[in-house]
């Protein structure tokens, strides 16, 4: 029998099992999407996008949606014409729960019912019906809590396994409340379908209902230790809730978002990681070392670069070591070590402890443990200058903020998205095109006379702004502080988005780039500090949090 | 440098150290404008559509001179309550629309994202959300929306109602045509009447609506007439009087000046000459800023827009004697409301009636029901004999654009369009 989906919690699962219909929530992330780009539009949501993908691939026969958003209204008008599904139904849920919506919904239902007993050649089940009410299991101890849009089934475990804590996935559809309370003995089914439609939509609202003040008790439960506030790209109506929980919640707050496919799910692992390091105590205990030779080492395996700094027992820097990572990270970290212990003097067997970190850190076989470059940029700023609050790090691949106590330790913390822009690589690929070196571009941007600003926001619409700036005989150096721009504008935007406060350290690989840093300045209306070591400032924390390993022993 | 983008960037400026300097400096910059286009109008539009130009910015004025008197409405918010209490629109997407010509859009947008709304919201919204964010735009009186068409609706006018701390008042538009439908939004309608009427202290008064709704009725009639008498003659075009047209036919609708505005269209359109190149019509928003369709576009004997969807949502199919079912009437079979292919629907009989050759189907960013549509509307379209482009892009956010991309693929369907004579 094929199994009846749905996308929604406002869909009446109880009435659809009564009818005969199998449920189940439609959740997995694709691989890609390649069909619904090409019959919807690549701008809408991840999801909406999903549903198309599973559709179209022959795996879901029945589906019953409901007018969620624009995108799963398109998505119901795509199928309805794709003629793909045995049985679609869109439900037109309203977004008040007043009287007459209770009203407008008991005719929904009547509807669904009708056309769903015709498909199927089945009457109303009243048994059934009473059966399918079970409530949710919620945790009853201290727990995460996952809020926003909804999650992926496939990241929703990924969450699970790197947190500290019990999950309550409490996003979206996965909230639903119905199966609380069971439905009167005594009800006809008229009456039955009046009581269900109040059972509905006395739901916790979703962002989609016109009063949805009812949420907040989502977190404001004392046994919330954080909340990972997941958003789906394309979808908008989350992230005005998570303005509001940035300001409200008094939890560790996560904010990540997802495009609805395994890829997206995979570059979110780092952000989950730092997270969970960030929130749990007792993380740092485990693998315990004891004192020998007294050096300590810690190796960064960016995208770009690796890096390997070495300690003594005084934490004094022995050596510091970059390296282009090359094509494999373990190779690339190998290669790294052995230059750092030869310039050093040293042999494997006089390193203590090591630790790993960057986006290379698990493919290292080496280290005794591995931690998020997001902590150890926070522990190595820390270091080099105990007054900054605030790190940014534009690296190869990303550019992070950073806010950390006077500990050193990890307050909050945002990455850019998965686009390049205002990363390191698009000044790279901004110098390719305007045939200058890194070293160059650094400079250039510091002597400009005309204030040009580079609009677009996407890589490859800049890079097509700037070889048409070149076209009109445009300055070099106009052009670069219009890239510097570009790249200060997006940066002091994530540092708004942090809460950055003084001081601020700016670590990373453009660290280097003179006039970026300037520009960052002005728009941040600070100074930065810049460190000679700032590069190595991931590596550094790497080392330190090495020799903490060992002198806790 | 032009004279906009240094306006653009004092206004900018000034709004980071004193936001209401800044509103004032941009009511004199718009008061200017006004003052352009009485005393110097493109004389290469029709009279009509310089009188249009000139009752949009009066229209746009009106909060920042009085903004006690207005209340913030979405575009497809019906207007006629409004007037019956005295209240000027005050409306999101044409300030937005009017902030992005002034240059200040950028540092809005940014401003709206710093504080964690996502950067795929639409940028009308956005642009408006982070104006009144940084103060740079007056307290309104109240703020009535409505769920029709756009997600974005539910987000920012509740966002607004808190900013500014002043009464909301929702719309809810269901998805499905039908008479149960029309007096759910009927009801909801009488009671904005009572919350219109509590917040302003005047009385709406039912014989008075229906002789607005009869104007409106009027308007849409003739307003037709026009498009349809447009099909074989030269109308010389620019990118935003058939934008205006799209938002006075909403938010001025049951208006006289609106009214006056289709009789002068219909007045002139009999002195118009006879059709030259090729009939665009243009579905969902203009983005009047880009070169790249100005070039294709702007006075063009080769090609012009004839109508823009948004003028043509609201069809005059309904009965003033009930003024409230008429406005539900009116809002429930919104040729944007329901499934995407009323919307085709719509589309494609007002092109076939304006004498269109093409159609521009616009994807402006963040609008994920005009995007969700994009295929399905291309299929719809030429089947039934009208060509259509797909154009992605932003109506209001220049960062959105790839102007390189517009050019090309607009200049290739005019091309297309004008196969035989290349």
């Amino acid at each position: 029998m094929n199994k009846l989906y749905y996308v929604c919690k406002y869909t009446p699962i109880e009435l659809l099992e009564a009818l005969g219909a199998d449920c189940a929530n439609l959740n997995e992330m694709p691989e890609g999407f390649e069909c619904a780009d090409q019959i919807a539009h690549p701008n809408i949501c991840g999801f909406g996008k999903a549903v198309i993908e599973q559709v179209m691939s022959g795996q879901v026969k029945e589906l019953v949606l409901v007018n969620c958003c624009d995108t799963i209204r398109s998505v119901y008008d795509i199928l309805a014409e794709s003629g793909k599904l045995d049985f679609l139904y869109m439900l037109d849920m309203l977004r008040s729960t007043g009287e007459c919506s209770r009203e407008r919904t008991v005719a929904q239902l009547h509807g669904l019912a009708k056309a769903y007993s015709e498909y199927r050649g089945t009457t109303f089940d009243r048994e059934a019906f009473f059966k399918a009410f079970r409530p949710n299991p919620k945790c009853k101890g201290p727990y995460i809590s996952i809020l926003g849009a909804r999650m992926g089934a496939e990241l929703y475990d990924m969450v699970q396994k790197c947190m500290p804590y019990p999950v309550e996935n409490d996003s979206c559809v996965n909230n639903r409340s119905v199966g609380e309370m069971l439905p009167p003995e005594d009800a006809d089914f008229d009456g039955l379908m009046e009581w269900y439609a109040a059972e509905l939509l006395r739901q916790l609202p979703c962002m989609r209902m016109m009063d949805n003040t009812g949420r907040r008790q989502l977190y404001n439960n004392p046994n919330l230790k954080g909340i990972i506030y997941h958003t789906v790209k394309f979808c908008d109506f989350y992230s005005f809730e998570y303005a509001q929980v940035k300001r409200d919640a008094t939890v560790p707050l996560l904010k990540i978002e997802s495009d609805y496919t395994l890829q997206s799910s995979g570059q979110l692992l780092t952000r989950l990681q730092a997270f969970a390091e960030s929130i749990a105590v007792d993380w740092q205990e485990g693998t315990e070392k004891k004192m020998g030779k007294g050096y300590f080492a810690g190796i960064d395996s960016g995208s770009t670069s690796t890096d390997v700094v070495i300690l003594d027992k005084d934490k004094n820097i022995v050596t510091g070591i970059i390296l282009p990572t090359g094509a494999g990270a373990a190779a690339g970290a190998e290669r790294a070590l052995e230059e750092a212990l030869q310039d050093a003097g040293l042999e494997r067997g006089d390193i203590d402890a090591m630790v790993t970190t960057g986006y290379g850190r698990t493919a290292i076989s080496e280290g005794d443990r591995s931690i998020t470059e997001i902590t150890c940029h926070a522990k190595g700023a820390h270091f080099l200058d105990p007054s900054v609050r605030t790190v940014i790090d534009i690296g190869g691949q990303d550019s992070k903020v950073i806010r950390l106590d006077e500990n050193g330790a990890v307050v909050n913390f945002v990455m850019n998205d998965k686009c390049a822009a205002g990363t390191g690589r698009f000044l790279e690929m901004m110098a390719r095109t305007m045939e200058m070196s890194l070293d160059e571009m650094s400079k250039a941007g510091l002597k400009y006379k005309e204030d040009i600003t580079i609009s677009s926001m996407c890589t490859v619409f800049a890079e097509s702004e700037v070889v048409s700036l070149i076209a009109q005989n445009k300055a070099t150096d106009d052009i670069v502080h219009g890239l510097n721009k570009a790249v200060a504008s997006k940066t002091a935007a994530l540092a708004k988005r942090v809460g950055g406060e003084e001081r601020y350290m700016m670590t990373g690989g453009v660290s280097k780039n003179q006039s970026l840093v300037k520009t960052l300045e002005e728009k941040l209306g600070t100074t930065l500090v810049v460190n000679d070591k700032a590069q190595l400032c991931g590596a550094l924390g790497a080392a330190l949090f090495a020799m903490d390993m060992v002198e806790r022993a | 440098m032009s004279i906009v983008d240094v306006f653009g960037e004092y206004v900018d400026k000034l709004c980071d150290k004193d936001p209401q300097k800044a509103r004032v400096l941009l009511r004199t910059g718009w008061q200017y404008q006004d003052l352009k286009f009485k005393f110097m109008p493109d004389r290469r539009l029709l009279p009509a559509d310089r009188y249009l130009a000139r009752l949009m910015m009066d229209t746009m004025l009106k909060p920042l001179k009085a903004p006690e008197q207005t209340a913030i409405v979405s575009i497809f918010t019906p207007a006629e309550l409004l007037q019956e209490v005295g209240l000027s629109p005050y409306n999101a997407e044409g300030f937005s629309c009017y902030l992005s010509a002034s240059k200040v859009e950028r540092s809005c947008l940014q401003q709206a994202e710093n504080t964690g709304i996502a950067e795929t919201l639409c940028s009308y919204h956005k642009t408006f959300l982070g104006a009144a964010q940084r103060g740079l735009l007056p307290k309104p009186r109240c703020i009535v929306y409505t769920s029709l068409m756009c997600d974005a609706n539910l987000l920012t006018f509740r966002a607004l109602s808190q900013l500014y701390d002043v009464p909301l008042f929702a719309i809810d538009v269901p998805l499905q045509q039908n008479e149960e439908n029309v007096q759910y939004v009927a009801k909801q309608l009488r009671d904005l009447a009572a919350f219109l009427e509590k917040h302003t202290g005047k009385k709406v008064d039912e014989d008075s609506l229906r002789a607005r709704l009869e104007t409106s009725k009027r308007t849409l009639e003739k307003f037709r007439q026009f498009q349809m008498a447009r099909a074989d003659r030269y109308i010389p075009e620019d990118l935003v009087s058939p934008l205006y047209c799209g938002m006075t036919n909403n938010l001025l609708l049951g208006t006289p000046q609106e009214e006056k505005y289709v009789d002068m269209l219909l007045h002139d359109v009999q002195s118009a000459p006879a059709k030259k190149g090729k009939h665009i019509y243009w579905m969902h928003t203009i983005p009047f800023w880009s070169e790249a369709v100005q070039k294709e576009l702007l006075f063009n004997e080769n090609s012009q827009i004839v109508g823009c969807e948004l003028s043509q949502v609201n069809e005059p199919d309904f009965d003033p004697s009930s003024p409230y079912e008429a406005l539900a009437h009116r809002m429930v079979y919104h040729a944007l409301n329901g499934s995407v292919t009323r919307r085709i629907d719509a589309g494609i009989r007002h092109a076939k009636e304006a004498g269109a050759d093409g159609v521009v189907w616009f994807d402006h960013w963040g609008c994920k029901h005009t995007m969700g549509g994009a295929q399905l509307a291309k299929h719809k379209f030429e089947e039934a004999g009208l060509p259509l482009l797909i154009l992605d892009g932003d109506g209001c956010d220049r960062s959105h654009g790839g102007e390189g991309q517009t050019s090309t693929r607009l200049g290739a369907f005019l091309e297309m369009l004008n196969g035989d004579k290349l």
